[in-house]
């Protein structure tokens, strides 16, 4: 038997192996579309009660990524739509604390943290389609299948957002120094 | 063809994501063009970071604090009873309320005028009277009639003191001849 269907015959432990299994996954995108931890973790706790909900209508032989990856995307919108408040480069610190995971050195560290911050200045979709094709490495079907777009629609949105994240870490980075 | 009408295509052309159609010039304007190749380098830079991102640690108290919450109000959901459940106690319910306020077949109480004992007359005392009786039989038959011949029934007269009454009582008899 299946985690699935484990967890349909209503066994909590099973349900929760599964979220620890995604739990890491959905967060990091909450983080990356929301770029504010409490929104995220609000966003990751709404993708696994609507997890829990639906878990017996899903088909499992289509995997549960996809599902995950809309719902998240979805949530994370709606939230986004909320709080109607965008970053803008001016709002953007100079000082970007390196993270302290040691991941890396610490310039790169700290250059990832220029790019998270970019990614926060883009537009819902174009920061969408590239956290969904950029960070989380899927293929521009599978990015278009969840976002409900055509692949073209998702490619003029990528290509825009990877043109507007190079100007503003450019631009940044040129402040900075 | 200026260099900006290149970047959109640039910028596909540095994650794979062009189509073969347009690869072809693309890649002869790179070779031709020190600043387009910078451009898609720098493209490249960032592409990576973007997916070192995917394997930066999260913090673990924010997903314990996630899974935390969502366990929470799962079992919480689970403790509770379904909506089936409370449709089919409602529905319990209704039906016993039904059965037990349905009519019964009651009698209706027809008033009765209250008579006072003073209108009342006494009732005469029965006037018993001494009864006896006789046993009326029909005449014997010979013993060499017929067996088993249908009797007529037999006649018990009831004579009482009043000259009035009399009672007659039929008894049937055994065939004769048993």
């Amino acid at each position: 038997m299946t985690a699935w269907r484990r967890e349909n015959t209503g066994d909590l432990a099973a349900f929760e192996r599964i979220m620890s299994q995604y739990e890491r996954r959905v967060l990091g995108v909450a983080l990356r579309l929301l770029s504010n931890p409490h929104d995220a973790q609000d966003a990751a706790q709404e993708v696994f009660l609507r997890l829990y909900k639906h878990l017996g209508d899903l088909d499992e032989t289509r995997g549960y990524e996809p599902w995950l990856y809309r719902v998240t995307v979805n949530i994370c919108r709606d939230i986004a739509r909320g709080r109607r408040r965008s970053i803008g480069l001016e709002e953007v610190p100079d000082q970007i604390a390196p993270q302290p995971d040691a991941y890396h050195d610490a310039e790169r560290a700290q250059r990832r943290e220029i790019v998270r911050r970019g990614l926060s200045c883009l537009g819902e979709k174009e920061r969408a389609a590239l956290v969904l094709r950029d960070v989380e490495g899927l293929s521009t079907r599978e990015v278009a299948g969840i976002l409900g777009s055509s692949e073209n629609t998702v490619r003029s949105q990528i290509s825009t957002a990877r043109v507007k994240l190079r100007d503003f870490t450019g631009r940044l980075l040129r402040r900075r120094s | 063809m200026s260099c900006s009408k290149f970047e959109t295509d640039i910028a596909l052309y540095a994650g794979g994501d062009l189509p073969d159609g347009r690869i072809a010039r693309v890649a002869s304007h790179l070779a031709e063009c020190a600043d387009c190749r910078a451009l898609a380098d720098e493209l490249r830079a960032e592409q990576a970071l973007l997916g070192e991102l995917r394997d930066e640690p999260l913090d673990d108290a924010m997903l314990a604090a996630v899974r935390q919450r969502v366990m929470a109000k799962v079992s919480a959901k689970t403790r509770q009873p379904s909506r089936l459940y409370w449709s089919l106690a409602l529905a319990a319910a209704l039906i016993l309320a039904a059965v037990l306020g349905r009519p019964r077949h009651q009698t209706k109480r027809v008033p009765v005028a209250r008579v006072e004992p003073a209108h009342v007359a006494p009732a005469p005392r029965p006037h018993l009277v001494a009864v006896r009786h006789r046993v009326v039989r029909p005449r014997r038959r010979r013993p060499d009639a017929p067996a088993a011949q249908p009797r007529p029934p037999l006649l018990v007269q009831f004579v009482t003191d009043d000259p009035n009454i009399v009672i007659y009582w039929l008894v049937d008899q055994k065939p004769q001849g048993d």
